[in-house]
């Protein structure tokens, strides 16, 4: 009975089904064979569309000739993890995108090639054709790791509207902390469902506020200090805008951050980077806006900013390093960062492109953008990055803020607290 | 023997299964817990140094304490809760399969989606708190509705007794005149100005984000408020499973029980207590095992409240694995994470254990 039932599976005409499918598979193989196949990772959601038309538009027709294969693996969701689970069990991407937040541990982890030979030789992609301030951001010890594919800021966004009917100048690049913070007042006076600026009680964006006074995250021996008079300065000014209505907490007016604060048309200004054009362009099309860098600090005549940037990096154990750094060429070279530009998609990290005449057009988002592009190169400007502590590093100081902009803690006992958690969490 | 040899061919793809997913998992997690490995480079052997270093992290003793608060309420309210859902619907009225459906849609829906409506229902200008806003203006009225009604009911059965007929004090033909006779009572008084809506404050009280605790300055004792929070989620979205499993096991007591305890005098509380929670003894082990193991792992809940509440106040043990093996922006902190799961497991079949001791004792 057993042998009867496995005879039907060595049948001949089984067998020579089986065969055709085997040769059919062989020759739809073999031209593949004869090319080098390159992996590409990204995240997805409204990246893929983006990516696949970079890919198709400028890096096929400039690897294909030379025999490279371009295969886009897009990953839906928890990009971060899939890329360290891929990487430690070998089967990660050749090409893939490494987010500043979190690229520190896979650089010392040896996850990633460093790319100055490959540099030094290109023609077409040089460390000095990048925004130096982006480049130092994946670098560690004179290594590049990843070339930024785009980055982002924080400006100061605003509601023209609001300022017209308050009949208060806008905000400009001159204001400092204060002359600002008087702007915002005299909004706020509009009425009792009026509020200044939307306070996130984030790092993410207080963070650019702290570096202004020339704080600075880490001194000498990788130690963390929120208690230095400059952070307490500005913590204070930052969590004392709620009086008079002058700041207002996202979640008050039923919002969960400062892009959706500003569209209620309640609330003056929020600090955001270009990633709020999409979301106005959408859910607020309406809206009268404008974009100005942040204030400075009165003190230090500087302003502060973070950087947040993205790279394409190459995986360390790739088979097809070369082959890799030819698709990374195509990924970031003039025509393509130009592209993506010109459509608003994002902000170019190659410098030369400061001059391109998008940036010229009167429309708010190129002004917006425009702003964004000189944040990275304008003060105390710091990456989005935490030595290799990553989301624990920033979480005393949310934590913080999240307690005095609700009220449930004063700002001295705030900071006593965080700094007892950096004192376990960077030595003292 | 050729029978047997069959049952354990039939076992075999899940024993298999089991094995590779299950018991190498299991084992190469108990070995990680002696290691420093951080997923890239080799791991070295650090002896207990894991264990050692978690019971000295304020944020371990926390998620402990969480876990096991978190655990003992959840199990004892949603086990509760389901019996009483499931005598209720036990019940047969009209319609009963319409609410039966009704109470069983929050286990149908994905946890994910609930936690979302959750996040928005708990907001500072969310559902609840106006809800809340709402019975402050309008609790004159609810108060005045019910007094009327109380009052009318009373002059009711009061006058049908003194004429003699039997009348129970909650007749239903007369609360439903009383209740319809207050209503119109209190449209009139809102429409004559009598009574009107309160002037409150806005009510903005912070649910999830925030350290109150509950008792406040209860020390190691007291919950988090997020937490609360988060156990009134997870009761609400456990115990209608549970509710199913007692209302099997309700249709299998026999109705000659009821009907002795009848005979012998006994009311409907003692029928329950002496009869349905008895019988149902076997059901109540199943809940409360399958609810403690629940409960102790709950990890999806905080995951998606996320940053909507500071994270010592809501982690758990199983979000500690998580937040260890994949912490954002920093490199995986295998030995701790599997160290720290390695304790949860001890801690879910002692849970278990003590459950079961504690459940057959009684009987």
């Amino acid at each position: 009975m057993q042998s009867g039932r496995l005879g039907r599976f060595l049948r001949p005409s089984t067998l020579k089904t089986g065969f055709v499918a085997l040769l059919i598979a062989v020759l739809i193989a073999l031209p593949a064979a004869a090319q080098t196949t390159v992996r590409v990772s990204g995240w997805g959601g409204t990246d893929i569309a983006i990516v696949e038309e970079l890919i198709e538009r400028f890096v096929r027709p400039a690897v294909e000739p030379q025999g490279i294969r371009v295969v886009y693996e897009p990953i839906a969701d928890a990009y971060e993890t899939y890329i360290v689970n891929a990487l430690s069990a070998g089967t990660a991407p050749d090409v893939f995108y490494v987010d500043i937040f979190w690229a520190e541990g896979l650089m010392r982890a040896g996850q990633l090639e460093p790319l100055n030979d490959y540099l030094a030789k290109s023609s077409v992609l040089r460390a000095e054709h990048i925004i130096p301030e982006l480049l130092d951001a994946f670098s560690l010890n004179g290594q590049i790791y990843g070339i930024p594919k785009d980055f982002n800021t924080l400006a100061l966004f605003f509601n023209k509207d609001l300022f017209d009917l308050a009949g208060v100048p806008y905000p400009d690049a001159d204001d400092d902390w204060n002359t600002l913070a008087d702007k915002l007042r005299r909004v706020a006076a509009l009425g009792p469902d009026f509020y200044g600026l939307a306070l996130q009680p984030e790092y993410a964006r207080f963070g650019a506020f702290a570096l202004a006074t020339g704080w600075e995250p880490f001194d000498e021996n990788g130690h963390t200090n929120v208690l230095d008079p400059r952070f307490v300065e500005a913590f204070k000014w930052y969590t004392g805008l709620l009086a008079d209505r002058v700041g207002v907490h996202p979640q008050d007016v039923g919002q969960g951050w400062g892009g959706g604060a500003l569209s209620t048309d309640q609330v003056a200004a929020a600090v955001e980077g270009a990633w709020i054009l999409g979301f106005l362009r959408d859910s607020a099309p309406n809206l009268a806006y404008g974009a100005v860098p942040l204030p400075k600090h009165p003190g230090t005549g500087q302003r502060g900013n973070l950087i947040f940037t993205v790279s394409w990096s190459i995986n360390a154990r790739s088979q097809v390093k070369e082959e890799a750094f030819k698709v990374l060429e195509a990924l970031t070279s003039p025509e393509a960062q130009q592209w993506v530009l010109e459509r608003g998609l994002a902000l170019p990290s190659r410098a030369a492109l400061v001059d391109n005449p998008y940036f010229a057009q009167p429309d708010p988002e190129a002004q917006a953008n425009l702003v964004v592009f000189q944040g990275a190169s304008d003060g105390y400007v710091h990456p989005f990055k935490f030595l290799n502590y990553g989301g624990d590093w920033m979480a005393p100081i949310n934590d913080a803020l999240g307690a005095v902009l609700l009220g449930e803690l004063d700002a001295d006992t705030a900071l006593r607290e965080a700094q007892q958690r950096f004192d376990a969490l960077t030595g003292r | 023997m050729q029978e047997a040899l069959a049952a354990y061919l039939f076992l075999l793809p899940f024993v298999l299964s089991l094995l590779i997913f299950f018991g190498y998992a299991f084992v190469r997690a108990i070995y990680f817990s002696f290691t420093d490995y951080n997923m890239f480079d080799d791991p070295n052997w650090v002896g207990l140094a894991n264990y050692i270093a978690i019971f000295r992290e304020t944020r371990f003793l926390v998620a402990l304490r969480n876990s096991i608060g978190f655990s003992l309420i959840v199990t004892a309210c949603q086990t509760a809760f389901a019996l009483v859902l499931a005598v209720v619907l036990n019940n047969k009225i009209k319609g009963i399969a319409f609410f039966r459906t009704a109470y069983y849609m929050p286990s149908v829906a994905s946890s994910v989606v609930v936690t979302l409506i959750f996040l928005w229902a708990f907001q500072r200008t969310g559902l609840i708190n106006y809800v809340i806003e709402w019975f402050l203006q309008y609790w004159p009225f609810l108060a005045a509705f019910l007094a009327l009604a109380a009052v009318l009911q009373l002059l009711q059965v009061l006058w049908d007794r003194s004429r003699g007929r039997p009348v129970r004090w909650f007749e239903p033909g007369a609360v439903l005149t009383s209740l319809m006779l207050s209503a119109a009572g209190v449209t009139l008084l809102w429409a004559t100005g009598t009574l009107s809506p309160l002037e409150v404050e806005p009510v903005r009280i912070v649910w999830l984000n925030t350290r109150r605790s509950i008792p406040e300055g209860g020390g190691w004792l007291s919950l988090s408020m997020p937490l609360v929070s988060i156990m009134m989620l997870n009761t609400w979205t456990t115990a209608p499973t549970f509710m199913l499993l007692y209302l099997a096991g309700l249709q299998d007591i026999p109705r000659e029980l009821y009907e002795a305890a009848a005979v012998d005098g006994a009311n409907r509380w003692q029928q329950f207590r002496f009869v349905t929670v008895p019988q149902l003894k076997h059901i109540t082990f199943l809940v409360v095992a399958l609810g403690l193991i629940g409960s102790l792992q709950m990890f999806d809940q905080v995951a998606i409240i996320g940053s909507a509440a500071p994270l010592e106040a809501v982690i758990t043990l199983a979000y500690y694995v998580y937040s260890n093996a994949f912490p954002g922006g920093a490199l995986p902190r295998v030995g701790i994470a599997s160290a720290a799961a390695v304790i949860l497991s001890i801690l879910t079949l002692i849970a278990v254990l003590i459950q079961r001791r504690v459940v057959e004792g009684n009987g």
